[in-house]
Order: structure tokens, then C-alpha cells, then sequence
């Protein structure tokens, strides 16, 4: 089993995080909470440039035929921005789900947003304000959705959820294949989120003085933190490790274990950071939130461990 | 069809510390994570808008050690159509005229060049001297400090612009152009391209595939030599004013026992 990024796949991580790091990510994320996707939808609009949102759509409707490989990659670079929006839902899962070319080659080009609910593990259909295509996915069959106005409450403010009804008749089937490809995108997206947890805690720490010297340099915050890395390199290689074989099983044991690394990346963070942490107006509750809806998101830490238990 | 050639450059990352080496006083580019110039991420850009404008190809020139591949591989998934990397250990230590005599001859290896693009200076050596060495060794116009350009038939527009102020400047194809950071926003490459750039041929060259004599260039024929090179020295405290109520005389008094106001 080969995980290891290519040349390649590094050029095109580091090619997404230039453009996230020098766009107003965060501001974005803000905007989208307030019911203002429009800097939301401009971040996707260059990504779509780069070919995120073409990644997972086939070469005969202009998209990229890329693997699950490149796929993870994207998303941990996507989780570490915190870049609002269905994410998994358009990029990951809708491409699996939708026969039809002229709706293929709209979500390569980034012109269409979609989204999708699959009952149970997925209730709400994520951003259907937002999205041009609302899916709803029940018993293996696909149906178009039809959301209600109000949206239901998420932990993370960005992340406006809604509840959905199918409409019409089926439009497709599908096989546990889509359902799998949203669960390694959302696990891919908290071990990114979870490392700039991380990486902001590792920067306040040297930053932050207390009784003369960087916090940081008090061993027990570096033991605090070193777990976070160690769980953080724990979870990685099951996640790209899941990325090739695709199996049920080792995608459950990615989200699991990327879920529970990033939740602990979530509240040491905010442990170095203490109050200033728990503010609104600093950044790290962006990945705070997120991390917390997300380890819930796709089925939760219990789903997931009873489904690599089954599987052995 | 505009053929374009690319002058590209790997530096030391300016966010990473810079330092000469020990031993003989040449960059040392172990140290530092290397990474394209990023005047060459605008230079490759502009030459990709006119290639896009209508027809062209891009040629990527590189001289430097293997690692510059990196520098030429990101020219490529941006979208350029092809590279030459001239790499030889008889260069290690060259100086701008020696690079500009290896860039010249290299440049004479692609067919019916109509225009040259580099940046205006790299951000490790600063000398800002070699595309003007390069259009007096091809006799070829230079319009240096580019902030704007257009091709148009067979002659090239530029605004040159300098602390004096701008100029407008005009010369026939094929001519020389450095161009600042204002040219233009470079490109991010998309997969597509990074998939792309793999395929894309890179021809390394040595000094001696391009007839350059190995006596006129390297550490040993530069003509000029660093004896000695020490960091810049820390920034000194300077004078604390504290304000019981009278600080703005105080300040006021200091501007004036150093006569600046």
C-alpha cells in the first residue's frame, strides 16, 4: 500500500494553502455565518480554478478523474483554512452521485454547488441556502430535496444546516460508495483543522509571556501539545491509508481517528490560549466549532468504532 | 506566434535566514529552503498573458545547481511550455557577467526568440544588473523596470517605472524586458497544471554543450571577490523618553540637539 504524497500532490497542497493563506479566509467564514456567502463563493470560485471542485468529477464531463488520494490531500488543506461551504457534499459526494453530464461539467467548473443529506448519519442537508442542487439520499436511492427556509442550529455558526424533503422521483441509485467518500473527506478536513489547532497553540505559546519567559516554554504546556502532535501523526497515515483501499472499515477508522485527534488538538488549543481563546472576535473559535460539528458530522465517533469493530 | 523565453531564478526563501557560506563567501543554499524567485512567478506570469493573448510558446531558462528543478517545475505548472536548465558544478560562484554570458548562450539555443522576460533584480544577490548585460551581449533593445507591457505585432510597449517617475517606452521584436512587481498577480497552479508539468520536456545543458570556455566562469574568474562577511549589526535601543507631563518637550528638545527640527 503506497500512501505517500507525490511531488505532485505536495506542489498542489502547497499551491491551495498560498491561495487560502492569502485570501481573508477567516473573513470569509465570518461572512458566510452572517448569512453572506458572497466572499465564501468568491474563495470558491479560485479553488475551482486550482480544479478542487473538478477533482472527483470524470474526464468525459471536464473534470480532473482524480483518486481518493488527491482528494484527501485537498481537504486537509481545505479543514487547516476552515473554508466554509459543503465541501464534502459538492466535491466529494455529489460527483458519485449525479448521472448527468450537463450537472457534472456545472460542478467542475465550480458554477454549481451541491448538497446532500443522507439520512441517518447525515440529517440536514449542509449550506441548501447556498447550494444550486439539494440532494437527498434514502434507501440507495437519489432524490432532488427540497429544504425548509428556517435553518436548524450547528455548534459552528458557519455550518447552517437545514432539514430536507425529497421531491419527484428518483433520479439515480447509489451504492455505500458516496456515503464512504464524504466520510474521508470530513476526516481529511478535521486532521487539517486539528493541525492549525495545533500550530496556532505551538505560535501563542512561543508568543505569549507569563512570570518572564513564552508560556511555551513551561513543560506543562509542551506535554499537552506533544500529545496533539502524537495523535495528530497517529491519525494521519490511517486517513491517507483509507484515501487507497476505500474500505468501509478503514474509512471508519480514519474519521474516528482523526475526529478524536482533532477534538483534542480543539481543547488544548484553547487551553493555551485560555480567555483570549473563548472570544468571538479571535480566529481560533473558527476551528473550534468546526471541529466540534464535524467529529459529530458523517456519523460520530461511536458509529465509526462499532463499524471497524464489525469489520474485523 | 510570440516566442518567449523566461528567465527564472532559485533563491533562498526571504523568510528563511540568508547567509554566505564559510568557506569561500558564495550563497549558502543548503541553509535556507529554496524556492522561485518571486519576481519569476510575475515574469512567467506576464509571459503567459501574452501567450494566452494570442499565440506563443514559453520557453523556461534556469541556470543553476540540480535542485533549481523545483524552481523550473513550478514555471511549468503554471503553464509554460518548456525548460532548459543549464547546470554544471563549474558555475558554483559566478558572477553576474559569467551568468549573463551562460544565459546569452542558452538563449541562442531556442529558435527565433522575440522576447526575453526577467525579473528586475533577485532577491538574494540584488545586483539588478543581468538583463541589461544580456541585451548589450545579444544587441538586443532592453526595457527595464516594466510595470506594464504589450505586445503588438512586431514591436513591444512598456511603462518604465523608476524613482524619477514613468516612461513610456517602445522597441521592435526581439528586445529584453525586466519587469517589477507591480507587472501583474501571478497564477496559483491547478492540478491540471501540476499534472501537466510532468510531462513537459526540461533540457539540462552544460557550459560546454553551450560552447561557453569553463575560464570565463565560476568562483576563480569573477571579477570581483567577498573577502569578508559579517551579519548586519543588531539595531541599537535608542533614547527612551518617559513622560512625566513634559514628555512633547522633551521629545521636541531631542529633535532639536540632533538637528532635525
Amino acid at each position: 500500500m503506497r500512501f505517500t504524497p507525490s511531488p505532485e500532490q505536495r506542489q498542489f497542497a502547497a499551491s491551495l494553502h498560498d491561495l487560502l493563506s492569502g485570501a481573508d479566509t477567516p473573513g470569509a467564514v465570518r461572512a458566510w455565518a452572517e448569512g453572506r456567502p458572497e466572499p465564501g463563493l468568491k474563495l470558491w470560485r479560485d479553488l475551482a480554478d486550482l480544479g478542487v471542485t473538478a477533482l472527483r468529477v470524470p474526464e468525459e464531463c471536464d473534470g480532473l478523474g482524480a483518486g481518493l488520494t488527491d482528494l484527501v490531500i485537498a481537504f486537509e488543506v481545505l479543514g487547516y483554512h476552515a473554508v466554509p461551504g459543503p465541501l464534502a457534499e459538492s466535491v466529494a459526494v455529489a460527483p458519485a452521485l449525479l448521472g448527468d453530464g450537463e450537472r457534472l461539467r456545472a460542478l467542475a467548473a465550480g458554477r454549481l454547488l451541491a448538497t446532500v443529506a443522507l439520512p441517518p448519519h447525515v440529517p440536514y442537508a449542509l449550506d441548501a441556502d447556498v447550494a444550486g442542487l439539494v440532494l437527498l439520499v434514502e434507501n440507495g436511492a437519489v432524490y432532488r430535496g427540497e429544504p425548509e427556509t428556517e435553518p436548524v442550529r450547528s455548534v459552528d455558526a458557519a455550518r447552517r444546516l437545514f432539514r430536507v424533503a425529497g421531491t419527484g422521483g428518483a433520479l439515480g441509485a447509489t451504492d455505500g460508495s458516496a456515503f464512504e467518500a464524504g466520510v474521508l473527506a470530513v476526516a481529511a478536513e478535521l486532521l487539517g483543522a486539528g493541525q492549525r489547532l495545533l500550530d496556532e497553540a505551538a505560535a501563542y505559546a512561543r508568543q505569549r509571556h507569563q512570570y518572564g519567559r513564552p508560556i511555551g516554554s513551561y513543560q506543562a504546556l509542551k506535554h499537552l501539545l506533544a500529545d496533539v502532535v502524537t495523535r495528530l501523526e497517529l491519525a494521519r497515515p490511517l486517513v491517507h491509508g483509507a484515501a487507497v483501499t476505500a474500505t468501509a472499515r478503514d474509512v471508519s477508522a480514519a474519521k474516528a481517528a482523526a475526529g478524536e485527534a482533532a477534538y483534542l488538538a480543539a481543547r488544548a488549543a484553547l487551553q493555551v490560549h485560555g480567555a483570549i481563546g473563548y472570544t468571538a472576535e479571535h480566529h481560533l473559535g473558527l476551528w473550534l466549532t468546526r471541529v466540534r460539528a464535524l467529529t459529530g458530522a458523517w456519523g460520530g465517533g461511536a458509529y465509526h468504532r462499532a463499524r471497524v469493530l464489525a469489520g474485523a | 506566434m510570440t516566442n518567449i523565453v523566461v528567465l527564472v531564478k532559485q533563491v533562498p526563501d526571504t523568510y528563511s535566514e540568508r547567509k554566505l557560506s564559510e568557506s569561500d563567501h558564495t550563497l549558502d543554499r543548503e541553509s535556507a529552503d529554496a524556492v522561485i524567485d518571486e519576481i519569476n512567478e510575475r515574469s512567467v506570469e506576464e509571459a503567459l498573458k501574452i501567450k494566452e493573448a494570442g499565440e506563443g510558446e514559453v520557453t523556461v531558462l534556469c541556470v543553476g545547481p540540480d535542485r533549481a528543478t523545483d524552481a523550473i517545475r513550478k514555471a511549468l505548472s503554471m503553464g509554460a511550455d518548456k525548460a532548459i536548465h543549464v547546470s554544471d558544478e563549474s558555475l558554483h560562484g559566478s558572477d553576474m557577467l559569467a551568468t549573463a554570458k551562460v544565459l546569452a548562450a542558452a538563449i541562442g539555443k531556442v529558435e527565433g526568440v522575440d522576447l526575453v522576460i526577467a525579473g528586475n533584480e533577485a532577491s538574494d544577490g540584488r545586483g539588478g544588473a543581468v538583463p541589461a548585460m544580456l541585451a548589450e551581449l545579444l544587441g538586443l533593445p532592453q526595457l527595464t523596470h516594466v510595470r506594464q507591457l504589450t505586445v503588438e505585432g512586431g514591436s513591444v510597449k512598456a511603462d518604465r517605472e523608476t524613482e524619477e517617475g514613468i516612461t513610456h517606452l517602445e522597441a521592435n521584436l526581439p528586445a529584453i524586458v525586466s519587469v517589477t512587481e507591480k507587472i501583474n498577480e501571478p497564477r496559483y497552479p491547478s492540478f491540471k497544471g501540476i499534472m501537466a508539468a510532468k510531462k513537459k520536456p526540461v533540457e539540462t545543458l552544460t557550459v560546454a554543450d553551450l560552447g561557453v570556455d569553463s575560464g570565463e566562469v565560476g568562483l576563480g574568474n569573477a571579477w570581483s571577490t567577498v573577502l569578508e562577511a559579517s551579519p548586519k549589526p543588531p539595531r541599537t535601543a535608542g533614547e527612551r523618553v518617559e513622560d512625566d507631563g513634559d514628555g512633547g518637550t522633551k521629545v521636541a528638545e531631542y529633535l532639536v540637539a540632533q538637528k532635525l527640527i
